[in-house]
């Protein structure tokens, strides 16, 4: 019986759905940055603003467990559509949280760049 | 915005799934997630032209089944709360939702499982001591391989040829204070393994940018 191994491009995705899964949480909280927003336009902010193509399923409980860890914050708004928004923000300690995410991923990718430019560069 | 009835029906029909599966959560934190995944469903069917129930089921497909939406919040809820929580059942509620999520979650289901098992198995042979005197108990058993193995017999069947028993009455008190021990122990275990292992952002399920 002969295992079929995963092709490279299976491995890569893979790999990418954990690097995505994984600078989620950093991504929500930095759409939340410039100001308070309701779940669809994180959405749609994830969406315009990074690659992150989330299921909207997932926004909407991540929200939730970020306001259960105290990262962010929330309240109903009227709104001219005719139904009420909840909004988010950033706690104090979502703000720290997210800079020091930032930080920490700054300084990761620009180490990692350094490591990679060489890559793709032998042929020519 | 105006919407067809058909429209009303489809967005009625799955936000009472979702309130339905999310028993569990306090009343208001569920009325809360309803509320708002009603506003997301309106304002994502009003970005299309129309309010068409074409754009109210799309917007519901991507939303996924209101089954999978509700579990989402109910694993948080269920898991942050027996964090904090002092009984088992919580406990081992949790463990069984977390086995389904991650390898680890699965280890400590496990323990959990065996461990109540054992427990429930000595408690089962100290009661039925009484009724049984003569069978029930922890035996030694002679082992064909010249070893010996102990058995927990609840004493149903007869005594085993060759078997000796070992604690006699001794079963009852003992056999009760080790149950105990052991359900505080696994309780604790459980408990001590989600505090430490589970992570609210883990074991988010994403769906891909390509599979649509």
């Amino acid at each position: 019986m002969t295992k079929r191994l995963p092709t490279d491009l299976e491995n890569a995705e893979k790999w990418e759905v954990q690097l995505r899964k994984g600078s989620l949480e950093l991504a929500v909280l930095a759409s939340l940055w410039e100001g308070r927003l309701y779940g669809l336009e994180v959405l749609r902010r994830l969406e315009n603003d990074s690659d992150l193509i989330v299921a909207e399923g997932t926004v909407y409980p991540l929200l939730s467990r970020l306001k259960g860890l105290g990262l962010i914050e929330s309240e109903w708004v009227e709104s001219d559509s005719g139904h009420p928004r909840k909004y988010y923000w950033l706690t104090s300690p979502g703000r720290q949280r997210a800079l020091e995410m930032a930080r920490i991923w700054r300084r990761f990718s620009a180490s990692l760049s350094d490591l990679l430019a060489p890559l793709g560069k032998e042929k020519k | 915005m105006t919407i067809s009835v058909d429209a009303q029906q489809k967005i009625d029909a799955y936000l009472k799934i979702l309130r339905k599966r999310l028993r569990g959560l306090s009343d208001q934190d569920a009325s809360d997630i309803v509320k708002e995944i009603h506003s997301h469903i309106l304002d994502k069917a009003a970005v299309g032209k129309e309010d068409t129930p074409g754009s109210v089921s799309s917007a519901l497909a991507a939303l996924g089944s209101p089954e999978e939406l509700a579990s989402q919040y109910v694993t948080d809820d269920l898991l942050a709360r027996a964090q904090v929580s002092g009984s088992p059942w919580l406990v081992l509620q949790s463990l069984f939702r977390w086995a389904s999520l991650s390898i680890v979650g699965l280890a400590a289901l496990m323990f959990s499982v065996f461990g109540y098992f054992v427990a429930g198995s000595f408690a089962l042979c100290a009661l039925l001591k009484p009724i049984h005197p003569q069978t029930a108990g922890l035996w030694l058993l002679p082992d064909p391989e010249d070893a010996y193995s102990f058995s927990l017999r609840l004493g149903f069947s007869s005594p085993p040829p060759h078997g000796r028993e070992l604690l006699g009455w001794w079963i009852v008190p003992l056999g009760l204070v080790f149950a105990m021990g052991l359900v505080l122990f696994t309780f604790h275990l459980g408990l001590w393994s989600i505090r430490k292992f589970w992570h609210p952002l883990r074991g988010l399920t994403l769906t891909e940018a390509h599979d649509e």
